[in-house]
């Protein structure tokens, strides 16, 4: 027997249009959990470095919305709306996600969040209605990074320049 | 740093420089043992568990041409290198840093509520 664990959507070929990504985080599973439960906690770390949000609706439970605006390092902005389909305290939150209500291209992403000793390991299985779909949020996030390269690419820029001239 | 979790061992295989060699010298198309271990340097028994390893995580194919064994890249692989390197994951990766670093103070707060 195999331990690897199969599962039964990757056989008819979710594999291509599912993204896994998983992750210990030095913490209780209550206190990683709570982190995504409210919008004072999800404001400290939704995003990479230099990103923002700002809310405009927040409801935490089955069927609720989060509004958002995702503001980008280099000032662009992106439209979020986030709905939770299920919500099992501390362990798991499915959600879908998309850039406006019933956005067609939406795609659902499931949390689980395990015990393992004093830590937590999150899993966040995201699968997309078609390859394609993936393919497109792959390169759209690619983008977001790419504004952020940009703008780090900037800040060295501009200290570089300070260092030749502008110190005293 | 977060991974793919399903296909965390294509990183391991490639933190190994001489692994991420083969895979430079493998986008000229196929290569028998032989050649790639003269090119990297390595005895052949040393190379062929470099590949190994590689074939393991469908990094690499190999195919018999007669009495040689010939190996290329392997796209499926790859595939969660060149997703990790940019996209989503990487946005990903960065929230659950910011995360981490949130509960932490999360837990301070915490140990100091209830002391």
């Amino acid at each position: 027997m195999s331990e690897t664990r199969q599962d039964p959507q990757a056989q008819d070929g979710a594999a291509d249009r599912e993204i896994v990504i998983a992750r210990h985080i030095d913490a209780p599973r209550e206190v990683v959990f709570e982190a995504f439960t409210e919008v004072r906690h999800l404001s400290r770390w939704w995003g990479p470095q230099g990103f923002t949000t700002t809310t405009r609706s927040f409801e935490f439970r089955v069927r609720g919305v989060w509004d958002f605006v995702l503001h980008g390092p280099d000032g662009t902005d992106y439209q979020e709306w986030i709905t939770w389909t299920e919500i099992v305290p501390p362990e798991r939150i499915a959600m879908l996600h998309g850039e406006y209500r019933d956005d067609p291209n939406a795609f659902e992403s499931v949390l689980t969040f395990e015990a393992d000793g004093a830590r937590t390991r999150i899993e966040m299985r995201t699968v997309f209605p078609t390859r394609e779909l993936r393919d497109e949020a792959v390169e759209k996030h690619r983008a977001v990074e790419g504004g952020r390269q940009t703008l780090s690419s900037l800040a060295a820029y501009v200290t570089g320049n300070a260092g030749n001239g502008a110190s005293d | 740093m977060a991974r793919a979790a399903t296909t965390s061992d294509v990183f391991n295989a490639i933190a190994e420089p001489k692994r991420r060699e083969i895979l430079v010298l493998l986008r000229s198309g196929d290569w028998p043992v032989t050649e790639l271990a003269r090119a990297l340097g390595l005895s052949q028994p040393g190379t062929s568990k470099h590949l190994r390893v590689l074939r393991e995580v469908g990094l690499v194919r190999d195919r018999r041409a007669g009495k040689q064994r010939l190996y290329d890249l392997d796209a499926q692989g790859l595939r969660a290198v060149h997703e990790w390197t940019g996209g989503f994951e990487q946005f990903w990766t960065g929230s659950f840093d910011r995360l981490d670093a949130y509960v932490q103070e999360r837990k301070q707060e915490r140990k100091v509520d209830h002391e």
